[in-house]
């Protein structure tokens, strides 16, 4: 692990949560700044999006686990921030949307944006899977949770939990 | 401002509960409450937000309710902090946000904070580090249904467009796909890239949709 320049970290994270409209679409983003400079590593994203999964409020809390693993309680409180600054846009934002959400290029892009969300998502979940490395076993166990959480019945806790018991199972 | 900052006892909506319910203690309260309980990722907190929010407090209305998810959709950052926040705004203004924010989040990153430490206590143990070898791929999973979540109402919104729309929304899906596994490009200029080339082209397609092109 390379030493960590607090505020980049902290512009990084701010930056992230401002170009997502989700709660995990900074996700992208921060693994592909975190990571080359050494600050943080695809595990550390999987366990992180683990416990944000777990545990209560919005599931965009993943990012605070995220700064607890990579940089202690610095780095989970300025995660914390850097999560409630972009947000607070929104009340100025109500007014100014209003008149231009009929506009189609306002309308394409907000949708042109979720898709590249998804897109660059969907290249961090090969990512992880690739880290905790490719085979049959992981491939049927990611079936298995998409399975599962596609009931919706069954709490993500419990999901992982299985996906646990699996890993000890198998391992 | 005037349309959101107005108070909740203004007549119209005015009722017994309200007076009570627009003290700033009551506020943190059910917040609080929020922020604890709302254990099961968005969805859930989402469904517990607009029982107390509209059913149970009358804070908002139905509709405003409807239509505040919808801006915090298109706003940046985490949708159910900007839904928070313009709660807040209405019930009490900057001292309603503050309080709000503080209500939902002071337990729910209190407890993903213990939660972190409690994990990097254990994670050295080779049982715990078997068992992450099992939910990593379930984090998987679950992220590949909530990329389908996500992904399937732009996809069949793009669709309602139009097929030429449809096709430049999935052209956009794939390349933002291949660049970002095969460019080192900055995430943040492939979503950028993403939505100005949807968006452009849309504005286009709809200019030549009005002056009597054929979809």
């Amino acid at each position: 692990m390379n030493e960590i320049d607090a505020l980049v970290y902290f512009f990084m994270m701010l930056k992230a949560s401002f170009f997502s409209t989700s709660g995990t679409g900074n996700v992208p983003s921060l693994l592909n700044d975190l990571i080359p400079l050494g600050w943080a590593t695809e595990r550390q994203f999987a366990e992180s999006l683990a416990v944000g999964q777990i545990s209560p409020g919005p599931s965009g809390l993943w990012v605070i686990s995220l700064g607890y693993l990579t940089y202690g309680l610095p780095g989970a409180l300025m995660a914390t921030a850097a999560i409630t600054i972009p947000p607070l846009t929104i009340i100025g934002f109500d007014k100014i949307y209003q008149n231009i959400k009929d506009h189609p290029a306002v309308q394409g892009f907000v949708t042109g944006l979720g898709l590249a969300v998804i897109g660059t998502f969907s290249v961090v979940l090969w990512r992880i899977w690739q880290s905790n490395g490719v085979n049959i076993s992981s491939l049927l166990i990611i079936l298995l949770a998409f399975g599962l959480s596609l009931t919706k019945k069954i709490p993500v806790i419990v999901i992982l939990i299985i996906g646990g018991i699996i890993g000890v199972l198998l391992g | 401002m005037s349309s959101l900052s107005h108070h909740p006892d203004i007549p119209e909506q005015a009722s017994p509960q309200q007076s009570a319910s627009t003290s700033l203690w009551h506020l943190l309260r059910v917040w609080f409450a929020l922020g604890l309980q709302s254990f099961g990722g968005g969805s859930a907190t989402l469904f517990m937000i607009r029982r107390a929010s509209v059913e149970q407090e009358h804070w908002i209305t139905e509709e405003e309710f409807t239509r505040y998810w919808g801006l915090s959709q298109v706003t940046p950052g985490i949708n159910l902090l900007c839904m928070t926040i313009l709660i807040g705004w209405r019930v009490a203004g900057p001292i309603g946000v503050a309080i709000t924010l503080f209500g939902l989040l002071f337990p729910s990153v209190s407890i993903t904070i213990l939660l972190t430490m409690l994990y990097a206590q254990v994670q050295q143990i080779s049982f715990v580090q078997a068992a992450l070898h099992g939910v990593i791929p379930s984090t998987v999973g679950i992220g590949l249904l909530l990329i389908w979540q996500t992904g399937r109402p732009l996809v069949v919104e793009s669709k309602a467009r139009g097929n030429a729309p449809l096709a430049i929304a999935l052209l956009v899906l794939l390349a933002s796909v291949l660049v970002s596994l095969y460019t080192s490009l900055p995430v943040i200029l492939i979503l950028c890239g993403g939505g100005l080339i949807n968006g452009l082209f849309l504005w286009a397609y709809q200019r030549w949709l009005a002056q009597g092109g054929q979809a």
